[in-house]
């Protein structure tokens, strides 16, 4: 597991409630039960906050899974060139 | 043709054969021809209407790409023009009764906007063939009552397929049993207590604030069941719509249970936008999102003062839940011994909840529905009269089926023996499974016109037909 999706996956044990949550690249909300839209911004701020990231609206409407969240991450941390 | 009519399975049966036996590369073709068969059947001018906007996104969507301002301006359009004739309904006397609600509009706009809106984002690349486009938004199994699919989930399957009998026809049956055994007999008990709302008190509100829940399910649940059954004859399997919704323990957990292609819907175009545009704001963010969300689903229905009201009693269940999350997960955790109770507990009240807020959906008026509420505990009296003269009216045994029905209802989804069925049947030897499609379609047959008999006296049309 990589280091960036590690420390997504204790944000989103936090969040969702879920001590025991395996986070995989190809998961989406339909696969976790708490995981609707309600919780789904909260992720998005902890993610924020934890990786010290802003993301925009559009790029949050696009995301699909959480290997999409993880390379926006990704993206997001990486020295802008 | 309405889906439980005989010349919507006379339709069907053809509709399948022909597919089966088309080459793969004509399947999409072959899917939007009878989608607008099937369409034109109902009110055909509606179907200009229906060619146009989906000709108009799809070459809109196109020209706009990633990021274009146009998918909005059409987005914008598509609401405005859903809008419109909602705001026509209302006014029925007002020379607009020869516009009549074009079917499924409610269902078709959401899939053109979710196509704008996942282009705009870059979700997914334009879709380059017209009639696949086409195929998607008229899709005939949805267009009635959905259940709304993405694009790129129905894209995925289109033509890929024949179809599978075996997962397609079980689904139907139980649609149909839903609908005709159950919806069709509680139907009469509710339809009266709501037509004499006013000179009723007491047990026979109590009857129809119980009954109704399990009505609306039974009926909507039952027209998802048939939808996504007869998609599955053509090789696409749409979303599930329901999840056992009675079992939530919170308003939360029912709403990621009941219509869930809707909300999941309005929570990816409209609540997750939102929510990000006013995080800023904190709770009252939080709050202000909720009730817009909240209120968007009631208006979908229509735009009366009943839906507002549901709507409105929603976001303020939901607002205070959302306020109250952390607090009630801390309680649990320090008290796991209330965890079992609790549930049960929440179970109850989120029924009650939920039933509560139905009385401003089914009501005719809203005035009704406040006589309804305060009339629950009056008048016990001359209870015994009141019950008797109802049951003169209505056909207890009908509603002695229906509650019967229900309960097989839901131990079927509860335990659900079509999948034991579908693993018995992948490890049977073939002489086994082929007494067991013997077997499967004489029942069917045998039970499918025993409902039709018993229900052809008063079949109604589906709830969720005319949204």
């Amino acid at each position: 597991m990589s280091d960036i999706l590690d420390r997504m996956q204790n944000v989103f044990r936090d969040v969702l409630d879920e001590d025991g949550l395996v986070l995989r690249p190809e998961m989406t909300a339909a696969d976790v039960e708490t995981w609707d839209s309600l919780s789904h911004i909260n992720l998005i701020d902890a993610i924020e906050r934890e990786f010290k990231v802003r993301f925009t609206i559009a790029e949050v409407a696009s995301l699909m899974s959480v290997g999409d969240l993880e390379a926006l991450v990704e993206k997001k941390r990486a020295p802008k060139t | 043709m309405s889906y439980t009519s005989v010349s919507f399975l006379v339709f069907l049966g053809f509709a399948a054969c022909l597919y089966r036996r088309c080459p793969a590369s004509w399947r999409p073709a072959l899917v939007l021809i009878l989608s607008y068969a099937f369409y034109l059947t109902w009110v055909p001018v509606a179907a200009l209407l229906l060619a146009a906007l989906t000709l108009l996104t799809f070459f809109l969507a196109r020209a706009s790409g990633i990021g274009g301002r146009l998918a909005l301006a059409m987005t914008v359009f598509l609401v405005a023009c859903l809008a419109a004739f909602k705001i026509a309904l209302l006014f029925p006397a007002r020379g607009l009764a020869g516009l009549i609600m074009p079917l499924g509009i409610s269902y078709y706009t959401f899939k053109l906007i979710s196509y704008l809106l996942d282009v705009h984002w870059g979700k997914i690349a334009p879709e380059p063939s017209i009639i696949r486009f086409a195929a998607y938004v008229s899709f005939f199994p949805q267009i009635v009552a959905g259940p709304i699919q993405r694009p790129s989930d129905f894209f995925s399957q289109l033509g890929s397929d024949q179809g599978s009998l075996a997962d397609a026809l079980p689904r139907i049956a139980w649609g149909f049993t839903k609908k005709l055994l159950i919806a069709d007999n509680l139907a009469p008990t509710v339809n009266y207590v709501y037509a004499h709302v006013t000179g009723l008190q007491s047990i026979p509100l109590w009857m129809a604030f119980y009954l109704y829940p399990l009505q609306l399910y039974a009926d909507f649940s039952g027209l998802t069941d048939i939808a996504i059954g007869t998609g599955r004859l053509f090789g696409v399997n749409g979303p599930e719509n329901f999840n056992r919704p009675f079992t939530a323990s919170t308003i939360t957990e029912y709403w990621r249970r009941w219509h869930m292609s809707l909300v999941t819907w309005l929570g990816d175009y409209v609540f997750t936008p939102l929510r990000m545009a006013t995080r800023t704001a904190g709770k009252l963010g939080l709050a202000f999102s909720i009730t817009v969300n909240m209120v968007a689903i009631s208006l979908w229905h229509g735009l009366t003062s009943g839906f507002l009201l549901f709507g409105f009693l929603h976001s303020v269940y939901l607002v205070a839940e959302a306020f109250t999350a952390r607090w009630r997960s801390k309680f649990f955790k320090r008290h796991p011994a209330w965890n079992t109770p609790g549930r049960f507990l929440g179970c109850l009240l989120t029924f009650h909840l939920v039933a509560f807020a139905l009385v401003f959906f089914r009501s005719p008026r809203v005035s009704d529905a406040f006589w309804f509420l305060q009339h629950l505990t009056t008048g016990w009296s001359n209870v015994s009269a009141v019950v008797g003269s109802m049951l003169s009216q209505i056909s207890a045994r009908k509603l002695g089926i229906a509650l019967v029905g229900y309960v097989v209802l839901e131990l079927g989804e509860r335990y659900r023996p079509d999948l034991w069925v579908r693993n018995l049947r992948m490890s049977a030897p073939r002489s086994i499974r082929w007494s067991f499609y013997f077997a499967a379609t004489v029942t069917l047959a045998f039970g499918f016109s025993l409902l039709v008999l018993q229900g052809s006296q008063a079949q109604s049309p589906f709830i969720y037909e005319i949204f």
